[in-house]
């Protein structure tokens, strides 16, 4: 007779493919998993609190280290609220700067996933390819603000560098390469036969689900929700561009990896027009007082960050620190819907399930 | 020498500099609030209509005094902002979800703060079949930091009541597994109540 | 398996491309000059005015200051500062406040020592921490 018991097994807290320190507690029964329990929290440092005794110009080297991956979108949602209030527009020049900076963020950012994401489920070489690609716009950021990751490049009212010589040239440069090379990708990973069984149909859910989970970002337009702040509720210069939103109605990690690349090539479309139109001259930051202190009361606001809606609520009371700063960390919402997409499912698919919803735990865990 | 005194003459200079900036700085921020006062009251919020929209549907189906207070929040996007009492909380929130007119499907944000007088929640809803937002916030009281949870309607709301209840202590009653989510249930103390002491200064 | 033959070719392809690798601690890796590293400081320039103190966000600057040993000067001198580079996070916000530049960024970035206290540096150490300095600290 042979007798199957239901074993406590432990995924992390130190695992290559939970991308950091995160915790799965499963129950597996053979190879079924019964239940999951994401453990959190290994690297919560507190930001939140820390802020409540910070300028806002000293918050913003706090916020590179929550989404690590793309820390120029969070340096934004900040400078965002804390503009909101004040009632500070930047300047012309400042915001391409940054919608550039974003654009090439999120394309990076991507390129992570795309490549961590083949590595976990057993592919080597695209992880590589990726990071060729990344590492171009790694040097580009870092000539740019002075550091490859936490860039703390924004601030209120603007940026803190003009764009260095031939520096938009670069940029322009790299979107045809960058074409080349999502062409190569596709060739190399996405009509290859083992790797769509191993990712289609797999973790699916439906629209309805999505948005009672408060999923957002690719998890959410995965499922057909026709869904991204950038256009539905325009930030920045966002509405000056001319770009789509990649939507697949499946909502499995096959369509979550369709909406991803493509949201690479909108990207982009977006750096190719932003380019052309950047202003030859101006100012990169606005007329601001040195200490900023937005007028009591509160305010959320939330941008399209690259893994969903990244929101940052502040309650001021008039200092030149918030009373309260919240961030929405899309990362720690989307991966709620973990347990449930486990439930029932194979061990070997666990793993695709959990990198298919692309998390980032220093942004899970604040 | 020469050098020497160049050095003196710059930082002089720059110590000057800070000082006319300083000057220069509190003056336009006295400009700043006389000029801002007057266009406050100036017009109506575009938003206006939609908040209307909002109570008359709360008070056509739950009646008169349900909301402590309704505003615009002029400095969130002029977003149409609910102040429900912490009894009818649960009322409103269900209303907002299920009624037609309303619709709100997706809750963006959840999240609390203290306030020293007293414990607010803050939740953003959106609708995607209506394709409009509102800010729904409760007043707790500290002496009694309950309130039901929004679990069972919106399950988006299970991890952020959990941080909520762990960094601030205000419990959600209806809430599946309400457990410190980042901090561990060993942890003392709720960090971000603005009463709390670290365990350990230095760290 | 015509997928698989497709993507073996992309491999192929790529055999014949230019190496992307650094040679990194044999050979110095190639930085902008933007680049924030440890910072070097100029105690002739300081004024002590301690805005770098009052804007590092992980409180890692201490300094004190001395009166000006000729009593006709206004003003003070420096007397020590140091930055705990086991909380700094290059964060450039000191040499951004900074209105006489004494304390500028560098291209150095290799922080690794033996112990903790090692990295504790000090006026001497910073003020000898002179290669790679950034050229444009202002924009």
């Amino acid at each position: 007779m042979i007798r199957t018991e239901e074993m406590l097994l432990n995924v992390g807290p130190q695992h290559p493919s939970t991308h950091g320190v995160f915790r799965l507690v499963i129950k597996i029964d053979g190879e079924i998993i019964k239940e999951a329990t994401p453990v959190i929290g290994y690297l919560h440092r507190g930001t939140e609190k820390l802020a409540e005794d910070l300028q806002y110009t000293q918050i913003i080297p706090y916020t590179d280290r929550m989404d690590y991956l793309a820390a120029m979108t969070n340096n934004y949602v900040l400078c965002h609220a804390v503009e909101t209030m004040a009632g500070i527009i930047a300047p012309d020049r400042a915001e391409y700067l940054r919608v550039i900076a974003m654009e090439l963020g999120r394309i990076a950012s991507h390129l992570v996933w795309w490549g961590t994401y083949l590595l976990d489920i057993g592919a080597t070489s695209p992880f590589l390819y990726a990071f060729r690609e990344r590492e171009m716009i790694i040097n580009m950021l870092n000539e740019l603000s002075g550091a490859r990751l936490t860039f703390n490049y924004m601030r209120v009212g603007g940026v803190k560098w003009d764009a260095p010589e031939g520096w938009i040239q670069k940029v322009h440069d790299f979107v045809p390469y960058m074409r080349e090379q999502l062409e190569g990708y596709h060739q190399l990973v996405t009509g290859n036969e083992i790797f769509m069984s191993r990712v289609k149909g797999i973790g699916s859910y439906t629209k309805e689900d999505a948005i009672n989970y408060s999923l957002s970002g690719a998890n959410l337009r995965c499922t057909g929700v026709k869904w991204d702040l950038r256009k539905n509720e325009p930030y920045s210069i966002y509405d000056r561009f001319d770009f789509d939103i990649p939507v697949r109605q499946d909502g499995d990690a096959w369509a979550r990896y369709h909406c991803r690349l493509e949201e690479i090539e909108e990207s982009l479309k977006i750096l190719e027009q932003a380019v052309e139109q950047f202003p030859q001259d101006g100012p990169i930051l606005a007329k601001v007082p040195k200490i900023i202190k937005p007028p009591k009361g509160e305010s959320f606001v939330r941008i399209e960050s690259p893994r969903g809606e990244i929101g940052c609520y502040i309650a001021s009371n008039g200092k030149k620190e918030p009373y309260r700063l919240k961030f929405r960390r899309p990362s720690f919402y989307n991966l709620q819907i973990l347990p449930k997409l486990l439930k029932g499912e194979n061990m070997a698919n666990l793993i695709t399930i959990l990198g298919a919803i692309d998390i980032v735990l220093g942004e899970v865990d604040g | 020498m020469a050098e020497e005194k160049g050095l003196e003459q710059l930082k002089k200079e720059a110590a000057e500099k800070a000082k006319a900036a300083a000057a220069a700085r509190e003056k336009g921020a006295a400009s700043a609030k006389v000029k801002e006062e007057p266009a406050e009251k100036a017009k109506p919020s575009p938003n206006q209509h939609i908040l209307d929209k909002y109570v008359q549907e709360i008070e056509n189906h739950l009646g008169k005094e349900i909301l402590e207070d309704s505003y615009i929040n002029r400095l969130s996007k002029d977003i149409p902002t609910l102040v429900a009492k912490p009894d009818t909380y649960r009322k409103v929130a269900e209303l907002l979800k299920y009624n037609e007119q309303l619709a709100f499907d997706y809750l963006s944000e959840l999240h609390g703060g203290d306030f020293e007088t007293h414990m607010e929640v803050y939740v953003h809803l959106y609708s995607f079949t209506n394709q409009q937002a509102v800010a729904l916030k409760v007043k707790i009281e500290r002496s009694n930091l309950e309130i039901p949870s929004l679990v069972p309607l919106w399950e988006g709301a299970n991890w952020p009541e959990c941080e909520t209840y762990d960094l601030l202590g205000i419990r959600f009653t209806g809430h599946p597994d309400l457990k410190r989510i980042l901090l561990g249930e060993e942890w003392i103390g709720y960090p971000l109540r603005k009463d709390y002491e670290p365990y350990d200064v230095e760290v | 398996m015509l997928g698989l033959m497709k993507g073996l070719g992309y491999t192929m392809k790529n055999l014949t491309r230019k190496k992307v690798t650094y040679d990194y601690p044999n050979k110095p890796l190639p930085l902008p000059d933007r680049f924030r590293g440890i910072q070097k400081f100029y105690p002739e320039k300081c004024i002590v005015c301690n805005q770098c103190v009052n804007i590092c966000p992980t409180d890692c600057i201490q300094l004190t200051g001395k009166k000006h040993p000729d009593p006709t000067k206004r003003g003070k001198l420096i007397d020590t500062y140091d930055i705990n580079f086991e909380i700094c996070i290059l964060c450039d916000l000191c040499t951004e406040v900074c209105p006489t530049e004494s304390i500028v960024m560098t291209n150095n970035f290799e922080l690794a020592e033996y112990s903790r206290d090692e990295l504790f540096k000090n006026l001497e150490w910073l003020d000898e921490n002179d290669e790679n300095i950034r050229k444009v600290n202002k924009v």
